[in-house]
């Protein structure tokens, strides 16, 4: 018998729905304050694109609050905010039409990675994503004094014509991981997040690893009224949204 | 022994030329000796001459199995030297690899059919070569080699089935 | 084979035909009109070295709008990133992909015309086989450009040849653009060497008949070409070969560019049908190119007129039509599955299609797609007038402009994230678009001056093969087979 979490339909080995890393987002805690949006820009040296070019559809944000409402004026009903940033899918479909092999499944953390020193720009990848989480450095933008004091070392700059996107924030997992290794030991849940969910007031947003059933993650994901986004295209996302909840 | 010369005479049209060469064939000038140079291919059958052997074909085959390995080179080599997963996808896709084996395979037998004309040809070839421009024009020639002492006979012969002009083959830069 | 006085057989004899019907025939049908070769020689001869200030004039206004339009506008571009072109969240792809898709679509005419005529033996395609072949080259040159000017870096396009390297990888060969840089590659250098083979014959011919500087250039280019048997053999035999084996690799270009669409998960992109819709709107868009190319090149050059004829416009203006019949299949096909399935995003994208702000451009595509030639392409005595047919090439060809343009930006609009909704303005794709069109143009002008565009060899070939025989009263037109 082939088990279809094992292997996929195409025949490929793909992991099931359990992975490393993942994201637990609680939309009923969610207030729409953006301070992800804002602790993402600077964790990883997203430029400002300016307003014209932020009102054509170019601003960079890893993430974004996509917030929607029901009815006309005056009854107009709002529905919880959605924060969205690369789902890190386990069968991504950014991932094949690279031509240059820019984005790629990473085997050890399970994420999906961009590598920015291969990417030509073609935008394949952001044309087959579904979620529509990627962003193209459409100029080089320029960072006056003394904004450049404020980059991040731990993250490459983007030039022009590079692909990138949410990383899970790599860096920090790649730093607790050194951390834990000189130390010894694995590395504990909650020890450290990603920019946003540090940043997040209302603690909306959890960390963690989906394969350690211990993890808060993994007990949210549990909980039951957890949704994944488009899941029934195949994706395999890593990022839970629970709506309606306890 | 009577010194070989190089005759080249020119025809109008397709059916004197093909009367000349049975004549010629009659006057002792085996089919080896001749050769017809044309400004429109004429088949070998409408002259009567033997059929001409070309290696385009066998060489459009080689170039499509070497094509072939190529292809497969990509298609199965890449993943095995660089193994990086992508999109849920097997490491050894099966549809891509078909469209990159197609593609290598049609471009190795259109490039070896190619080059193998020049092979076949001896092209390009600049040395001077018995021609002469009238042959563009539409003008059937007959280049043939005889002895220097049938020269006169078998001149006077293709004069009367038509030929235009019957002169040393010179070799001169075209 | 007697040896009295030889007949010309070259001319049609018919004794029982009138002497009107004669000169009839022999006005209508190139084929039946023949005439010595050195006279044809001679026709082609002049029209390539006639050179007037109307032609300087003209390379003069192409190249500089290619210098400014083209390559200034592509500098710039280049310095500048992808900023300055109007591509955005959800519309990555604009423009840039629409002329890819348009000109690889335009350079299929000339294989067909010069594959699959030859292949089917359709006689009318020998006087116009090399304009058709030239336009497949340029055209290719044109989607070749504007496939780099679409890449972010398009100075590190080098890393998508597999080529020996020290960065430790190589392409990916699951994605659709490389298999995209495979076909085109293979096609750009097929329909090259598809050009050139039957033109060293012409070649030679010109060097025969020059002097000065072009003969030095028909001397290197005729490879030393004599025509002898062997020589003929080899080169029928190729261009044996090329015309069976070039017919699938042009298929299967245009089926892996419109699988550039076909696999992405995109609502309407997504879309099995893909593979044969393009490649027919690839003939449709060509051959239209085709006629205006061939009425162009009939009015602007010396004794053209005599080479191509209205019944050369009569044949290509059916089969414009049967490609059209063909192009609205296919086109139904995709859009009834579509429309009957009742996914979400894809009726979103159809209402989108039809009454969205560019709605106008959906039904303008369907007039001059199919009403328009159905409307006029039924007729033999319109399809005989070269210009109304070359009027008609014209609007297929911005029909199926409108059509590439729907499929990339203005379907890119719509996915599955409404938030990301938005409408896609071109920039500088729009001068880089006139300068690729003026570059296509400047290139065939300057060609049609440096090589002989009428193939001579084999419009006297098919001459040689043409004869009328009488049937019962009435004299009908006979092809004999020659190989």
């Amino acid at each position: 018998m082939i088990d279809l979490n094992q292997v996929g339909a195409k025949g490929a080995l793909v992991e099931g729905a359990e992975g490393k890393w993942g994201i637990v987002i609680d939309q009923d805690l969610c207030t729409g304050c953006q301070a992800c949006v804002a602790a993402c820009a600077m964790e990883n040296n997203i430029p400002f694109v300016g307003e014209e070019d932020a009102g054509y559809g170019r601003s960079m944000h890893w993430m974004r609050i996509e917030r929607f409402w029901e009815g006309e004026y005056p009854e107009v009903k709002m529905t919880p905010f959605q924060p969205t940033m690369c789902q890190q899918c386990g069968s991504a479909p950014c991932e094949p039409v690279c031509p240059a092999f820019a984005t790629v499944h990473s085997a050890a953390e399970q994420l999906n990675l961009q590598v920015y020193n291969r990417c030509v720009g073609t935008r394949y990848c952001a044309n087959n994503c579904p979620y529509q989480v990627r962003s193209f450095n459409w100029r080089d933008y320029e960072r006056p004094a003394p904004l450049d004091n404020q980059l991040n070392p731990d993250v490459t700059v983007r030039r022009k014509g590079v692909m990138e996107k949410c990383t899970f924030c790599i860096q920090r997992i790649h730093r607790a991981q050194d951390q834990a290794k000189s130390e010894g030991r694995e590395v504990r849940d909650g020890e450290f997040a990603p920019a946003c969910a540090q940043a997040c007031p209302a603690e909306a947003i959890t960390f963690g690893r989906l394969d350690d059933p211990e993890s808060l993650v993994s007990q949210l994901v549990r909980r039951g009224n957890g949704v994944r986004l488009f899941e029934d295209l195949g994706t395999q996302p890593r990022v839970t949204y629970l709506k309606g909840g306890a | 022994m009577a010194e070989n010369i190089s005759l080249l005479a020119i025809f109008p049209d397709l059916g004197p030329a093909s009367e000349a060469i049975e004549q010629l064939r009659a006057l002792g000038v085996g089919d080896e000796a001749m050769n017809v140079i044309s400004g429109i291919p004429v088949t070998e059958a409408m002259l009567g001459r033997p059929r001409q052997w070309t290696n385009v074909p066998r060489l459009a085959m080689g170039g499509a199995a070497v094509g072939f390995l190529g292809g497969a080179f990509l298609a199965f080599g890449t993943p095995s030297l660089y193994n990086v997963y992508v999109g849920g996808q097997p490491l050894i896709p099966g549809p891509p690899s078909v469209v990159v084996i197609f593609e290598l395979t049609m471009l190795g037998m259109l490039i070896s059919t190619f080059l193998g004309v020049f092979l076949d040809s001896y092209f390009p070839s600049y040395r001077p070569m018995e021609y002469v421009a009238e042959i563009s024009d539409g003008k059937i020639g007959i280049l043939f080699s005889c002895p220097e002492k049938s020269r006169d006979r078998i001149s006077k012969a293709l004069a009367n089935l038509g030929a235009e002009k019957i002169e040393t083959a010179e070799a001169q830069q075209l | 084979m007697s040896g009295t006085k030889h007949q010309d057989n070259r001319r049609p004899q018919s004794p029982h035909a009138t002497d009107h019907e004669m000169e009839h025939l022999r006005q209508q049908h190139l084929m039946l009109d023949p005439k010595p070769r050195g006279e044809l020689n001679a026709m082609v001869m002049e029209s390539m070295q006639t050179v007037t200030w109307k032609f300087w004039l003209t390379v003069a206004l192409l190249g500089a709008v290619v210098l400014v339009a083209l390559f200034g506008a592509w500098g710039y571009l280049i310095a500048e990133g992808l900023g300055v072109a109007g591509v955005n969240r959800p519309s990555y792809w604009g423009i840039f992909l629409v002329n890819t898709v348009f000109w690889i679509g335009i350079s299929h005419a000339g294989t067909f015309i010069s594959a699959i005529l030859r292949v089917f033996k359709a006689e009318f395609r020998r006087p116009f086989t090399r304009a058709a072949e030239l336009m497949t080259s340029f055209g290719l040159v044109q989607a070749g450009m504007s496939i780099f000017m679409h890449m972010g870096r398009v100075w590190l396009s080098y890393w998508l040849f597999p080529i020996p390297n020290q960065r430790g990888i190589w392409p990916n060969f699951h994605s659709p653009l490389s298999w995209d840089l495979l076909a085109i590659t293979t096609y750009l250098l097929a329909s090259t060497m598809y050009l050139f083979l039957p033109l060293i014959p012409d070649l030679a011919m010109a060097r025969d008949r020059s002097t000065g500087w072009r003969k030095n250039f028909y001397k290197i280019l005729a490879l030393g070409f004599r025509g002898t048997e062997g020589e003929w053999t080899h080169l029928r035999t190729a261009l044996n070969i090329f015309a069976f084996a070039i017919i699938p690799v042009m298929f299967s270009v245009h089926t892996i560019v419109s699988w550039d669409f076909a696999a992405a998960m995109r609502p309407g992109w997504n879309s099995t049908i893909f593979g044969p819709y393009f490649v027919i709107g690839a003939l449709h868009s060509g051959m239209g190119a085709v006629v205006i190319v061939l009425a162009v090149v009939r009015a602007t050059m010396k004794h053209m007129q005599y080479f191509i004829r209205a019944e050369h416009f009569d044949a290509i203006g059916k089969l414009m039509l049967i490609i059209s019949m063909g192009w609205a299949y296919f086109f139904f096909n995709d859009y009834m599955v579509q429309w009957y399935g009742g996914d979400k995003y894809t009726d979103y994208l159809l209402h989108w299609h039809e009454a969205g702000p560019l709605g106008w451009m959906w039904f303008a595509m369907l007039v001059v797609n199919i009403v328009i030639p159905w409307a006029v392409l039924w007729n033999k005595k319109w399809r005989s007038n070269p210009w109304l047919v070359a009027v008609v090439g014209l609007l297929i060809n911005v029909g199926m402009y409108f059509e590439r343009y729907i499929i990339v930006p203005i379907s890119l609009t719509i996915n599955r994230m409404p938030f990301t909704w938005r409408l896609y303005q071109p920039g500088i794709e729009v001068p880089l678009s006139i300068g690729t069109l003026a570059f296509f143009i400047l290139l065939y002008v300057v060609a049609s001056k440096l090589i002989p565009i009428i193939p001579v060899w084999e419009v006297q070939e098919g001459q040689m093969a043409h004869s009328l025989k009488k049937f019962g009263r009435e004299t009908v037109v006979t092809v004999s087979e020659l190989e």
